[in-house]
């Protein structure tokens, strides 16, 4: 691994995606130093290494960013950051969940620049982000327009913290890149789609049956450490091994598919939500349950050397 | 199945699935053989592999035109011909799922270089609409056309094959468009009969033309002369196709080549 990504602060170091990441790394004996970050003690969880900081910080605050990164960081000598805005529960919303999506991301790019040290934020992103006109192709590369249109909640979060990159490459002192993924497959990672097939019976829009590109943790994983050991900076799609129908998804992951008209899904989640607690909203995934939408990955494979190779295990859990 | 890149779960990245083809060719076999008995001639200027573009008239109420030239293209060469269908038309319920499955595939620029760089066989309507959409005194007379064709062929170095379709355009026609925009299409046709009539589909495929072999300009991006100089080639090779197709038809049906088929028997 390179001296640009021997040092790295990991935020969100105890979900999912980030304590795959955080163990990756640790495998690697190329690497120096991770700095865990998590917003509470669960970062002792993660497995004992020397080589290891947890840091227990409320990212939400624009300071604790601030000294985390003039402070610990400075001290360790961390060279890169890898912030992946990724909250456990998807249900989460409003004003707190968007100063930890677009707050904190402008506080660490802030904070990045003209850093002593840090030579490169990686920011872990969805590919959520794109839009859903009739004009948008099938694969969508890295040019497609984003889904300015929005409604309030956890894409327009994810769309605003995107852009907040986006904006600033060029100008910062660090090379910048956002990664935007497809549907990450796995548990503790905010996957609209990992709370959908939750339900033993899964309500699908009625007259549809859309392609879908799923990633696996270990691709994931894999490409946020290509984009930690390139050189190149900027947007790359990161694609999965696993391209499929929804029908076909649903019978893989052992779920019953109950076809109904799609406005009235809406209101039976919703319902459903009340009832059991469930964590899908169908408002947020709608349209990827009625249009598919996968990826062109040819620049990350191009430029970071990365191409999925772990297919899913059926059923993934 | 050939031109078939499968993805992983037994669908291409555009929704194409092997079982769903062969149902579909199976389902139109009666409709191609005994309903429409399509009489098709010239498939051998098809490209056994490799990238082409296949350009052809469209017209009639729904696109039976299509589906024809996709049951031909598949008994003729084994090939899966990716049809190109207007934006609207993925997000059909139903619809937009069946046709996807038997590879029809969304207009958009980006999906169609993917296809070509692959080596797809691909058929464009240049008319688009307006072909559709046009009135029945218009038949077989070519409306607005679109570059698109032109600018895919000279990127790819693709060939251009026009195909006439002589019959589709009279099958079903259309009596009147509603101007509603159902899930965006931009109008709701109303066909002149209940169902398409028995009417006999002639396919001709013309020669291929080499529209990358044009003169060269000096950015494909500023070269819309040279754009539309291909275009209007095409165009006018489609055209006197068609009007080649429709001087046949005619003549088997003037008295003196029925007199020459009676004597023939």
């Amino acid at each position: 691994m390179s001296g640009a990504a021997s040092r790295v602060l990991v935020t969100g170091a105890t979900t999912g995606a980030g304590a795959a990441l955080v163990d990756a790394l640790l495998a690697d004996p190329g690497t120096e130093r991770v700095v865990a970050v998590s917003f509470d003690s669960s970062c002792r969880h993660l497995p004992w290494d020397v080589r290891l900081t947890c840091a227990s910080v409320d990212l939400s605050r624009p300071r604790a960013v601030t000294e985390l990164l003039a402070g610990p960081a400075r001290r360790l000598g961390v060279t890169a950051v890898v912030h992946a805005p990724l909250r456990r529960s998807l249900s989460d919303g409003g004003p707190a969940t968007r100063a930890l999506t677009v707050g904190v991301t402008r506080a660490l790019l802030d904070a990045c620049d003209g850093h002593p040290t840090i030579q490169r934020l990686v920011y872990v992103g969805t590919a959520a982000v794109y839009g859903d006109e009739p004009s948008t192709p099938r694969r969508r590369d890295e040019r497609c327009p984003l889904a300015f249109g929005a409604q309030p909640g956890w894409r327009r979060d994810r769309v605003e913290a995107d852009l907040a990159v986006c904006c600033r490459m060029g100008s910062s002192s660090t090379t910048l890149v956002v990664l935007r993924q497809a549907e990450l497959l796995a548990p503790g990672c905010g996957s609209p789609l990992w709370d959908y097939l939750q339900a033993p019976v899964c309500l699908r829009p009625l007259g549809f049956d859309p392609m879908l590109e799923l990633l696996s943790l270990a691709d994931a994983t894999a490409a946020t450490r290509r984009a930690l050991a390139a050189d190149a900076g900027g947007v790359f799609n990161v694609g999965g091994a696993d391209v499929l129908p929804l029908s076909r998804l649903l019978r893989l992951a052992g779920r019953r598919a109950l076809p109904l008209p799609g406005p009235a899904l809406g209101p039976l989640y919703r319902a459903r939500a009340r009832m059991r607690h469930g964590e899908f909203r169908y408002d947020l995934y709608a349209a990827r349950l009625h249009v598919g939408a996968l990826l062109d990955g040819a620049r990350a494979r191009r430029l970071l050397g990365y191409a999925p190779a772990h297919p899913l295990r059926w059923p993934p859990w | 199945m050939r031109d078939f890149l499968d993805a992983g779960h037994g669908y291409d990245e555009f929704g194409l699935a092997a079982a769903a083809v062969d149902r579909a060719a199976r389902l139109g076999a009666p409709l191609y053989e005994r309903y429409f008995r399509v009489d098709s001639r010239g498939a051998e200027r098809l490209p056994a592999d490799g990238p082409a573009l296949l350009i052809a008239n469209h017209g009639g109420t729904l696109p039976v035109d299509a589906a024809v030239l996709w049951l031909d293209v598949l008994r003729r060469t084994g090939r899966v011909l990716r049809l190109v269908a207007d934006r609207f038309v993925p997000r059909l319920p139903w619809v937009g799922v069946a046709l996807a499955r038997c590879g029809v595939v969304p207009g958009t620029l980006q999906d169609l270089d993917r296809l070509l760089a692959r080596g797809a066989l691909v058929a464009i309507f240049p008319e688009g609409v307006t072909g559709t959409g046009k009135r029945f005194a218009d038949r077989y007379h070519l409306q607005a056309w679109r570059l698109g064709h032109a600018e895919l062929a000279r990127r790819h170095r693709a060939p251009v094959v026009p195909v006439a379709i002589v019959g589709a355009e009279e099958a079903w026609p259309v009596a009147v468009r509603l101007p509603l925009h159902v899930f965006g299409a931009p109008y709701l046709p109303v066909p002149a009969t209940p169902l398409p009539l028995p009417v006999r589909l002639r396919l001709r495929y013309g020669a291929a033309l080499a529209l990358h072999a044009l003169p060269p300009g000096p950015d494909l991006d500023d070269e819309p002369a040279a754009l539309e100089a291909a275009a209007r080639r095409t165009r006018a090779a489609l055209q006197q196709l068609l009007e080649d197709t429709l001087a046949e038809r005619r003549a088997a049906h003037h008295p003196a080549g029925r007199a020459r088929r009676g004597a023939a028997r």
